[in-house]
């Protein structure tokens, strides 16, 4: 185990914490992400959920490289992600090196991005599956069973803050608050295209801008990126510590 | 259900809308590339779902371009209702009931926004569903009172609204109402927001005067999902100081003029690769980008596939 039970404590209870009325859902998920790096010992952590469609989106990533990573999955439709949403079980590779013939495009572009091993979990509610968590290792080898099964509550955490249901959800709920997820991403997608020409920045530093904002100023993440599009709030490049 | 789609009143104002904004755009030479397009779209999708949503817009649209009334009473067939309205605004403003399957659905679209309370105001409010599956019931009396008796009365008991929606990118909200209480199963849920999807691109190219053949609207409903097309929105958005809406609409009326895709388009206007007639005034530079995987070459073997 790669963290001590008093961080995953601490984390857990952060988490919860954020479960509150009213919580912002891509901002819960980028914590999330960013936790399971940590936590997992990890080097990176993709979080990706499925539309109406049946299409995966990503909607959280810890790095700029695992995002990237992620959308060559999404554009291949080939990855353990994918493998573990269609099956619904965890799926791992010890070394991507020797995983060109199973997902070529996913496997070049991981080790290209200094990825060596992967590890995708399945994020189930009940007897569907909602998408997946991808945790990245600069590392070849495979992560040990405590590991697996902390990674997996993390991602059962990450279920639950989606369906934001503590008890029984129904399904329609489910859908409603899947729905609420992806929508949001689209809506910081665009305040990232925005900011990246407002501000002359890439739209990596835009999303960091947008959630330094948010967290400062005690925001939420989407309601921030609202009012940018709609052009009611004006950020500058330094974070805003107003 | 009656079949046909009965447009109400205020049908006028579309096509006023449209007229305002038509801007006349011949087909292009690389036409001849869209089948292609429409199979990369069809390897990505859950295809039962999608091909009988669209396949139910084609039956009702019998051969011709799909417009948005054939969606929304395909939609309100789908879910077995007793008819579906929509709603539009411009910018997320004021919403307008501009059509619905039956007069009598339109005058429920018509008495939620006289009483300015109901299920459509709520969905476009909070940008998400609302799905009311009794309105007799105590929780729907309290939300919405006077809409809720209203309803009643006509012999409605479910109401459920759909934002047409994108983002920050709304167009309108999907109404439908059905006699019998209950919930909608699942399968219904999804293909109702499937139908959203589709009204989103028919309303964008509805304004931009596109008559656009099935297939088109198929691609393009499905892409205009992914990320890279709403970073590029609100990039045209910031240099052009319009909404994300009409980003949107400048966005696919390049694509259907130059016969590119979308996605294509998108992601050559975050590379700085592609200006669309704005002033580049400030934030001349592409994004600074590092992309091993290359989105370009990601497209022409995806289109390869």
């Amino acid at each position: 185990m790669s963290a001590s039970d008093r961080r995953v404590r601490e984390v857990f209870i952060e988490l919860s914490d954020t479960l509150v009325d009213d919580f912002d859902v891509i901002e819960f998920l980028d914590r999330l992400a960013a936790h399971c790096s940590e936590l997992l010992g990890v080097s990176a952590c993709g979080i990706l959920l499925a539309d109406h469609h049946g299409a995966l989106n990503l909607v959280a990533a810890s790095t700029e490289q695992a995002r990237l990573v992620e959308l060559t999955q999404l554009q291949t439709r080939q990855g353990p992600c994918f493998e573990a949403f269609t099956t619904g079980h965890p799926v791992q590779h010890a070394d991507l090196r020797n995983a060109r013939a199973r997902w070529p495009r996913f496997a070049a572009a991981a080790v290209g991005g200094g990825y060596l091993s992967v590890q995708a979990l399945p994020m189930r509610l009940r007897d569907t599956v909602l998408g997946a968590v991808n945790l990245f290792s600069a590392t070849t080898g495979e992560l040990d069973a405590d590991t697996i099964t902390l990674g997996q509550a993390l991602a059962d955490a990450a279920t639950i803050g989606i369906v934001h249901q503590r008890a029984l959800a129904r399904q329609e709920v489910v859908t409603e608050q899947l729905q609420n997820a992806l929508n949001s991403r689209i809506l910081i997608e665009q305040a990232k295209g925005f900011l990246s020409h407002s501000l002359d920045i890439d739209v990596d530093e835009a999303f960091a801008l947008m959630r330094s904002y948010a967290r400062a100023n005690n925001r939420r993440l989407t309601d921030v990126a609202d009012d940018i599009v709609q052009a009611r709030l004006t950020l500058t490049r330094a974070p805003d510590r107003a | 259900m009656e079949l046909g789609t009965t447009w109400r009143g205020r049908e006028e104002s579309v096509g006023d809308a449209r007229a305002m904004n038509n801007i006349s755009m011949l087909r292009p030479l690389g036409w001849a590339i869209r089948p292609m397009a429409v199979r990369v779209w069809t390897d990505w999708v859950d295809h039962d779902r999608s091909a009988r949503v669209w396949g139910a817009i084609r039956a009702v649209s019998n051969g011709g371009a799909p417009s948005l009334a054939h969606a929304v009473a395909a939609c309100a067939q789908a879910l077995s209702a007793a008819g579906a309205g929509l709603a539009m605004t411009r910018d997320g403003g004021l919403l307008e009931p501009v059509l619905a399957t039956a007069s009598e659905i339109g005058e429920l679209d018509e008495l939620q926004f006289e009483l300015g309370e109901g299920p459509s105001g709520d969905a476009a409010a909070i940008n998400a569903p609302v799905l009311e599956p009794d309105l007799a019931g105590l929780a729907a009396g309290r939300r919405w009172p006077a809409f809720a008796a209203g309803a009643g009365d006509r012999g409605i008991r479910g109401v459920f609204a759909f934002p047409v929606s994108a983002g920050a990118a709304k167009v309108g909200v999907l109404t439908v109402y059905r006699r019998e209480p209950g919930s909608l199963q699942v399968e219904q849920l999804e293909d109702a927001l499937t139908y959203a999807d589709a009204l989103f691109v028919l309303a964008l190219d509805g304004r931009q005067g596109i008559s656009t053949d099935l297939d088109e609207v198929i691609e393009a409903a499905f892409t205009a999902r992914r990320a890279e097309v709403h970073q590029a929105a609100g990039r045209l958005a910031s240099q052009q100081r319009i909404s994300v809406t009409d980003a949107l609409l400048r966005l696919r009326a390049h694509a259907y003029g130059s016969g590119l895709s979308l996605y294509k388009v998108a992601v050559d206007v975050m590379a700085g690769r592609l200006h669309l007639d704005g002033d580049l005034a400030t934030g001349g530079h592409p994004p600074h980008r590092p992309d091993p995987t290359d989105p370009e070459q990601d497209e022409k073997e995806q289109e390869e596939d």
